[in-house]
């Protein structure tokens, strides 16, 4: 098993009152899975993704990381296990703006302590799969949305995940953009890299093999 | 790694041109600041360190009570030499006598010159070790030898050998040149040694000398040793501290202290103040350290109000980066090379301005460093100095920085909290009270140096020459020259004084006067002046009369000055006498003619001392005072004098001196201090001002919005102009009122030593707000304006 949240709750305090962002969310998620979270604007599901990412807390609840408790883990070790094993993938590209594509997608590796000669390796080989060789020395600004996503893409994928959590990756791309990167979702997970993705869309949840649904917070999968 | 962290720096300096000039420039006055101020302290620290026996080398100093007042000065006295060298010699390897710094006449064939130079015994040069370029190891065996120092060579003999040849000395005596030293290097406080004469000889030349060998009252003379080497300075001291009263008790009452004043001293803590060491030079050493350290900060302060204040644009990096893997750690690194990167190329720029601008800072500072190209100390020093400055500049801005949660960051909902802005608000104010304290300060020394150079001075200094007539030939000639002074038309009045206007060079005791108190320890300054000489310098007689060439009597009359007055506590002081206490062979009684006003010859900023003018029965003045012809120019009046000298003294170089210049120079220290405050002052205000320029852009830049609404409603460009500055005029004013007081407290501690002051007066502070708040409007209002009269529609568009 990749991971497993159990009875994870995730609450803010406002005026006295209790709001949950998520409510006793139970999920577990074996490897080469690919889950696509459904859900209403608010329902939770970017915070459902970072606390899977490890970038946000929780509150209460348990959460199994490849049998590692995340819940007690010190935020040194936290660290290390997402830089290792998970690759995240923005609505809104989230690239440096002052790197080159070349360097963006190398930037990984350098926090991995990688050596020079292997990342060059590791981003030329990324480079060629995207397609994207030609533009290595241009600025996020110099490339379409779709290109973009795809150096976020590239770039999530650099340092070899079990896991890509993707918010909204389509967000912000024409349906012919969108259906680009599915496809390269599909493929991936096909090769075996465990996929989550949060997503409006149906057509692209449909790609999910497995769809959890949100409601304020909670699992609302039986609804449906 | 670090190759990817220069990378996004450069980048970030390219693309925000204006910050960047702000940080760098900023940065590199700040850094030139200090790289000058260390240049000066290091040379400062660098004297007398030529020495080779610098840690064994002492000048025996002496203190004496008089009335209760400890004074503590070099003078010693000739029974002294012959104490120390058969009862304590163990403790000395060396001990040398030495005349005062006398400027002699060096006269070879057609050509004489006036050189500065020491009487000194054979050990001196065992104790100083000068570098003997030509001749005998040690030039002063035979008593009518001269030791030249290299440029005194040269300028006599230019490229003839100058060894075993005759110079006349004051037209007086000859003497045989028998070895050429290289010259003391300027960081030396051992006197300028043009040339050195055998001490054998000086104590021939004049009866008071040669008879002050056995008086331990003629304090007159110098004296250094080099201590043995099983000893310390300390030990020496406590053995000898009271040799002169156990070998003498008549000057008991005195309570002599003898005491080494050990080389490291001499240059940085040589000021006593009643019998105790209190410091010296290095008081401005500590006060440029402390400025140096502050203008960079300043600087350094400018960085991180610019970086944090730029925070929210890199907040999305910060935020990118950690959600792909960075921890903390690195990031802090990030932001470190990024100032480091800043540093470097401010340093490079600071380099610049240290070089463009050392001739001038050596102008100031009356220096003469060089730039250290080749000092592995300085350079190696140098990258110390960047690594610390970067650490300083860049340490808060990365833990700022790098402490942004990253989903906050990256859902678009980041906003630097209300309170974000404090540490920045905090740091103008501190910025602003540094910049105001220094101009308070510099205010207050100026109006201090102003209030004193306003002080009335007792005479008319302006149109008045001294010539020193120091040399024999002269004796005896005072009243022909006058003559021949006044016919020729260049001079209107013409005196001689023992002394120079500007100085006393002797003080007295030793007198007893009607009503005089019991166990008064009287002193006098002591000046024998000629029939004219109030007349020539314009003092004022506020009772009785002035000298009168009629009156025989006169030879015996004195002149005491209105503090003398007061001192010696008569009332009607005209016709009471003053009698001279000698047992045996006294002085006739001097009788009081009248009372001038106060003349300052010493320090302007201390009381008048009280002093008595004699006549001078001799004749043999050391200067000619001369009042320059009004009705003629002053260059017209300097060439019919040289002439007229020139006719009688052919052999002898014509020197003379303007008294209001020798006046200034007593400034001359003060003035180098409050001219190099300005400077800092300036620097400290521009280095301010740079920062608030930014921050004011920024604020504007991160208003836009707000100023377009504001606009929409209705809101004139006045009405945005203070909106806009107003904060930062807040922050001023805050500042304000922490620095004046502070500047209040510091500067009356400053302006304590000296005993005639200025009031730390109101305006000064007024000044210092209301000019630091111009100063912020200014540099504020071009940022507020530029926001002002933006286009609304345009800046509501970009939303």
């Amino acid at each position: 098993m990749l991971l497993q949240l159990e009875g994870i709750f995730k609450w803010v305090n406002t005026g006295g009152r209790r709001i949950f962002l998520l409510k006793d969310i139970d999920l577990e998620v074996e490897e080469g899975e690919f889950i696509s979270i459904m859900g209403p604007s608010g329902s939770g599901k970017s915070t459902l993704l970072n606390v899977i990412g490890m970038l946000d807390g929780f509150n209460e609840g348990e959460y199994n990381f490849l049998n590692e408790p995340v819940h007690q883990l010190k935020e040194k070790h936290r660290a290390n296990l997402y830089k290792e094993y998970i690759g995240f993938v923005f609505q809104a590209y989230h690239l440096i703006d002052d790197l080159t594509v070349y360097e963006n997608i190398e930037t990984p590796l350098l926090y991995k302590k990688m050596k020079s000669s292997e990342r060059k390796a590791l981003v030329a080989d990324m480079l060629d799969r995207f397609n994207i060789v030609g533009k290595k020395d241009l600025f996020p600004s110099q490339l379409s949305g779709g290109q973009q996503q795809l150096v976020g893409i590239a770039r999530a994928l650099i340092s070899k995940p079990k896991l890509i959590l993707a918010d909204e990756p389509t967000g912000n791309l024409n349906s012919k953009q969108s259906l680009e990167i599915m496809e390269l979702f599909k493929q991936l997970n096909e090769e075996g890299v465990t996929i989550i993705q949060a997503t409006h869309s149906e057509t692209n949840a449909s790609y999910g093999k497995r769809i959890i649904h949100l409601l304020d917070g909670a699992r609302d999968d039986y609804n449906k | 790694m670090f190759r990817n962290y220069f990378k996004i720096a450069w980048r970030n300096l390219l693309k925000n041109k204006v910050y960047s000039f702000i940080n760098i420039f900023g940065l590199a006055i700040g850094m030139a600041v200090t790289i000058m101020i260390s240049l000066w302290i290091i040379d400062e620290l660098s004297f007398n360190k030529f020495f080779k026996n610098y840690d064994q080398i002492a000048q025996v100093y002496q203190s004496q009570t008089f009335n209760g007042e400890i004074g503590t000065g070099q003078a010693q006295p000739r029974p002294l030499e012959f104490l120390l060298r058969q009862e304590y010699g163990d403790n000395f390897k060396h001990l040398s006598m030495s005349s005062w710094n006398n400027s002699m006449y060096l006269q070879y064939g057609d050509n004489t010159l006036s050189k500065r130079g020491n009487f000194m015994q054979e050990e001196a040069i065992d104790i100083f070790t000068p570098k003997i370029i030509k001749g005998e190891a040690n030039g002063l065996k035979e008593k009518n030898s001269i030791m030249l120092s290299e440029s005194t060579a040269k300028a006599i003999f230019g490229n003839e050998e100058p060894i075993g040849k005759v110079i006349k000395v004051n037209n007086q005596y000859d003497m045989v040149v028998t070895s050429v030293y290289e010259d003391l290097p300027t960081n030396t406080d051992l006197d300028l040694l043009e040339f050195i004469m055998p001490w054998k000889h000086y104590i021939t030349t004049q009866s008071w000398i040669e008879n002050a060998a056995d008086s331990w009252g003629n304090n007159s003379f110098q004296m250094f040793v080099q201590i043995a080497d099983n000893t310390t300075m300390v030990d020496v001291t406590n053995k000898i501290l009271d040799s002169k009263k156990k070998a003498n008790p008549n000057v008991a009452e005195f309570n002599p202290q003898i005491f080494l004043l050990p080389m490291k001293d001499w240059h940085l803590h040589s000021n006593f103040e009643n019998g105790v060491q209190v410091g010296g030079r290095i008081e401005n050493v500590w006060l440029f350290a402390i400025i140096g350290a502050f203008v960079l900060f300043l600087a350094c302060i400018n960085f991180m109000n610019l970086s944090t204040a730029r925070s929210e644009k890199r907040a999305m990096e910060v935020g990118i980066r950690k959600a792909i893997g960075s921890n903390r750690k690195q990031l802090i690194n990030q932001f470190l090379s990024e100032s480091l990167l800043v540093v470097l190329f401010a340093f490079v720029v600071a380099i610049i301005i240290v070089l463009l601008s050392l001739n001038g800072f050596n102008n100031l500072a009356s220096k003469q460093i060089d730039f250290p190209w080749s000092n592995i100390k300085f350079w190696s020093l140098s990258i110390v100095f960047i690594l610390f400055t970067a650490l300083v500049s860049g340490s808060y801005p990365a833990l700022y920085l790098s402490s942004f949660r990253p989903i906050k960051v990256l859902k678009g909902t980041f906003k630097a909290g209300r309170f974000a802005a404090l540490p920045r608000k905090v740091l103008v104010v501190t910025q602003f009270t540094v910049s105001i304290a220094l101009i308070i300060g510099t205010l207050i020394v100026m109006s201090q140096i102003e209030y004193s150079k306003n002080r009335p001075i007792g005479y008319d200094k302006g149109g008045l020459i001294q010539i020193p007539v120091m040399s024999q030939e002269f004796n005896g000639k005072q009243d022909f020259m006058r003559n021949q002074f006044l016919a020729s038309g260049g001079a209107i009045e013409m005196s001689t004084s023992s002394s120079p206007t500007t100085a006393i060079w002797s003080n007295r005791g030793g007198y007893t006067w009607e009503g005089k108190p019991e166990d008064f320890q009287e002193d006098f300054a002591w000046t024998e002046v000629s029939a004219e000489y109030v007349k020539s310098l314009g003092m004022k007689i506020i009772e009785g009369r002035d000298f009168s060439r009629e009156f025989a009597t006169d030879s015996n009359a004195v002149l005491v000055n209105r503090t003398a007055v007061e001192y010696m506590g008569i009332t009607n002081p005209v016709g009471k006498f003053i009698r001279d206490e000698a047992e045996e062979d006294p002085e006739p009684s001097l009788q009081i003619i009248g009372v001038v006003e106060d003349v300052i010859t010493q320090s302007p900023y201390e009381p008048v001392k009280q002093g008595l003018y004699v006549f001078d029965r001799d004749g043999n003045g050391n200067y000619y005072n001369l009042r320059l012809n009004p009705n003629k120019s002053v260059s017209e009046n300097l060439n019919i004098i040289e002439t007229t000298f020139k006719t009688h003294f052919p052999n002898l170089p014509f020197r003379y001196e303007f008294i209001d210049e020798q006046y200034a120079q007593k400034f001359a220290a003060e003035e180098r201090v409050a001219s190099l405050a300005r400077v800092f002052t300036i620097l400290a205000i521009l280095i301010s001002c740079l920062g608030l320029f930014g921050l004011a852009s920024f604020v504007a830049e991160q208003r836009t919005k707000e100023i377009g609404v504001r606009k929409v409603l209705g809101a004139t460009v006045s009405n945005l102009w203070m909106l806009l500055s107003k904060d930062f005029v807040k922050l001023v004013i805050i500042a304000l009122l922490i620095a004046t007081p502070l500047a209040f407290y510091m500067m009356s501690q400053w302006i304590q030593r000296f005993t005639y002051r200025t009031d730390i007066s109101w305006w000064i502070f007024v000044a210092a707000g209301i000019g630091a708040l111009i100063i912020t409007l200014i540099t504020v209002s071009f940022q507020s304006i530029k926001a002002a009269l933006s286009n609304p529609t345009k800046s509501l568009r970009t939303e």
